[in-house]
């Protein structure tokens, strides 16, 4: 019986266990073993035989080295520091808005502005990338006619033109979110509040900003991951903006190189480096978050 | 993006790794190469082939080739376009020992598969015997020494497509030279501010290395077991002054690449009036609307006292996979596809190839004036002297899309005032020879 007992969580768990092992560790593992790996071949293509042999730290040297990826890191982190913030800052006044007490049609406009969340980045980029393009873009004819030309395809705009993308598909979800976490705010906390004689701003400021804290740090640390794991929103524009290089950011880097210039070990390289940058970065942001809690 | 957790970068190093993973088992471990083995003798028995193709409707043709022959019957199975997911989908396939027989490849993308030792060498099954119905230069494209890794299936000589009524009223002729060419592109912008000659695309600088290929460039040769990198020679460096001459004097459309969505609606209004492209670019140009009649064709512009008539822009071959246990009848099929006239009129009317890889036939529908074109025989008049009159020394090389990134990193600098492209060539050729040693290869630059 006892023995029943103690082999019962790991039947349970064994098909869980199986597939994460065989799909999630063992290729990780396999990774992070392909980036130290190089390969060298005899005759003109390797025709004479292709071996593999341990390369140390040389594909990472080899990733740090590109320029361009070095780049797409800067450009990355620069995203980052920009469009989180706005974006955070825009999902808390929405959400404030929303749930104030003068707030019409609350339903509908949480629906709306979550709308975008349903339509796949890819679909949305594609959207986009014809309301940047000039010649079918009724904005940029419309600002034409206003006697302002803008592109929101060159080298300096269209980093902007994809943060615009990704807060009109995010800020919605974050925004819900927040939401949720306004709604577990206990009626009496309000009322205490009122008592005490604050208005909606000093309501907004002392109660409730300092009660959502929890769900802006964790849409903040979603928000820092997928920064770093930009991808769709480039590849897509890339069709219509001659500023976007196939090493745009670091996933696109990687992706390059393993699906393009079938180089895995350079590839798998990159990809450790991003899952090592957004581990660290995750954890100094949560750090500093939790030293100004104690 | 934003909502991604933790484990979707994992996911993304998963799925890189995965892709590690299967192509590795190709690369590191391939017991022997395929064309060190024995030759697989003919089967004795009917046999099923498969071959991955992108062309559209293949089917067809393969049909009537099956029905004259029921022990080789051959199925056409669609995949992604070449650098699509086509290319990835073959890598695969090749790492893990299965895939078609016959696959369709670019062939600027040849030498890639070569890399993995991913294609049969044809002389081994008696290619060379055929070597006369196909145009040398596309033969030396294909070829490695007395090796041959595929069969032209579809080329695109380059010619020079315009907007007939702009050129009259701008007044213009069509350029026989660059140089003319330079001075028909600045009346065109002094036409209309809004007008551009014609677009460049950044991110694919293919033109660039066509225009090189035609000037008389070697970009690589093979020295025994050694490839030799050219980049910087006197041809790469005139055809780079000349487009650095063109960028400055805002003579391209930089946003506006060949048949890019803009491209298309900037054609139709005139803003773009021409475009130097492929064979098979009539196809695309004939989608720009209410333009019926408007266009006409005229040979690519040349280089004075030196290089060749035309180059080549895109084209595919036919090859055998490795993985293929059926070779000899995979080729069989392979020639009949690409040398008789039936199946060479089939793939133009039901899977639109751009040119017919036979010197000897180019196609019934081809040798007939077309209204769309002014009713030119275009054809005829430009593509055929066009396809005879390429650079026979031209090869291509096993790292062709890392050399168009770095040459398109190249242009995109030049043209945001940055390196002149001329003088970013020697940095260019510096990168082409870290990547091929990366590779594994042996290499040196030729200077």
């Amino acid at each position: 019986m006892k023995g029943a007992q103690r082999r019962a969580p790991w039947i349970l768990l064994s098909p869980f266990l199986l597939l994460f092992v065989l799909t999630f560790l063992l290729p990780v593992v396999y990774a992070v073993g392909q980036s130290f790996t190089a390969v060298d071949r005899r005759g003109l293509f390797g025709e004479d035989g292709i071996t593999s042999s341990f390369a140390g730290f040389d594909n990472y040297a080899r990733a740090l080295a590109d320029p361009t990826f070095v780049a797409s890191i800067g450009r990355v982190l620069l995203f980052g520091v920009v469009q989180v913030p706005v974006m955070l800052v825009l999902v808390t006044v929405l959400a404030l808005l929303l749930e104030s007490a003068s707030a019409r049609w609350p339903g509908f406009f949480r629906a709306a502005y979550f709308l975008p969340y349903g339509i796949p980045g890819v679909i949305a980029s594609i959207l986009w990338s014809f309301l940047y393009l000039p010649g079918f873009s009724p904005i940029v004819a419309g600002l034409g006619k206003l006697g302002i030309t803008v592109d929101f395809l060159s080298a300096g705009t269209v980093l902007w033109s994809i943060a615009n993308i990704v807060t009109w598909s995010y800020a919605g979800y974050n925004m819900l979110i927040v939401i949720a976490q306004l709604k577990s705010i206990p009626g009496e906390v309000y009322e205490a509040a009122k008592v005490d004689g604050a208005g909606p701003f000093r309501l907004a400021w002392s109660v409730q900003l300092p009660l959502i804290r929890p769900a802006l740090v964790l849409a903040a640390v979603f928000s820092i991951i997928g920064t770093l794991q930009l991808f769709a929103e480039p590849q897509v524009l890339r069709s219509v903006s001659s500023a976007i290089d196939a090493n745009y950011t670091p996933n696109f880097a990687a992706f390059t190189s393993a699906f393009t210039y079938n180089d895995l070990g350079v590839a798998a390289a990159q990809a450790v480096l991003i899952a090592v940058a957004a581990f660290v970065l995750s954890f100094i942001f949560l750090r500093l978050v939790s030293r100004r809690d104690s | 993006m934003t909502v991604t957790s933790r484990r979707a970068v994992l996911e993304a190093v998963t799925t890189v790794g995965l892709g590690a993973a299967l192509a590795a088992c190709g690369a590191g471990t391939a017991a022997q190469p395929v064309n060190a083995q024995p030759t697989i003798p003919a089967a004795t028995g009917p046999v099923k082939l498969t071959y991955w193709t992108w062309l559209k409707d293949l089917q067809s043709v393969c049909d009537v080739w099956n029905a004259d022959h029921p022990d080789i019957q051959v199925e056409a199975v669609w995949i992604g376009a070449g650098n699509s997911g086509g290319y990835s989908k073959m890598y695969s396939a090749l790492a893990a020992g299965g895939g078609g027989d016959i696959a369709q490849v670019e062939f600027q993308l040849l030498p890639s598969f070569l890399l993995q030792n991913g294609l049969v060498d044809l002389s081994r099954y008696g290619f060379r015997d055929h070597l006369d119905s196909f145009r040398p230069a596309d033969i030396s494209r294909v070829s490695v020494g007395d090796s041959v890794f595929g069969v032209p299936q579809d080329t695109g000589p380059m010619g020079l497509f315009y907007r007939r009524d702009v050129f009259e009223e701008v007044g213009v002729t069509p350029p026989a030279t660059w140089q003319e060419w330079l001075d028909v592109a600045r009346a065109v912008r002094q036409s209309d501010p809004a007008r551009h000659l014609e677009g460049f695309n950044v991110n694919d600088p293919g033109n660039f290395t066509s225009y090189c290929m035609q000037a008389g460039a070697e970009w690589f040769t093979v020295d025994g077991e050694e490839w030799v990198v050219d980049l910087t020679g006197e041809p790469t460096r005139m055809v780079a002054q000349f487009l650095d001459q063109a960028f400055g004097e805002d003579l391209f459309d930089l946003s506006l690449g060949a048949f890019t969505p803009g491209w298309y609606a900037a054609a139709a209004d005139g803003r773009i009036s021409s475009v130097i492209t492929g064979s098979w670019g009539d196809a695309l140009v004939e989608s720009v609307g209410g333009t019926e009649g408007k266009w006409a064709v005229a040979p690519m512009p040349r280089w004075p006292d030196t290089g060749f008539a035309s180059a080549t822009l895109g084209g595919s071959t036919a090859a055998v996979m490795s993985t293929s246990q059926h070779p000899h009848e995979a080729l069989e099929f392979i020639l009949w596809m690409s040398t008789t006239p039936e199946a060479i009129d089939l793939m133009i009317k039901n899977s639109g190839i751009g040119w017919s890889p036979s010197p000897d036939f180019i196609g019934t529908v081809r040798q007939q004036p077309v209204a769309f074109f002014s009713g030119q025989n275009y054809n005829e008049e430009v593509f055929v002297p066009a396809a005879d009159g390429q650079n026979p020394d031209w090869i291509w090389s096993p790292i062709y899309l890392e050399l168009n990134d770095a040459l398109s990193t190249a242009v995109r600098t030049a043209t945001s005032g940055g390196t002149s492209l001329a003088d970013a060539l020697p940095g260019v050729q510096d990168r082409v020879l870290d990547i091929m040693r990366h590779k594994g290869l042996r290499v040196r630059s030729a200077s």
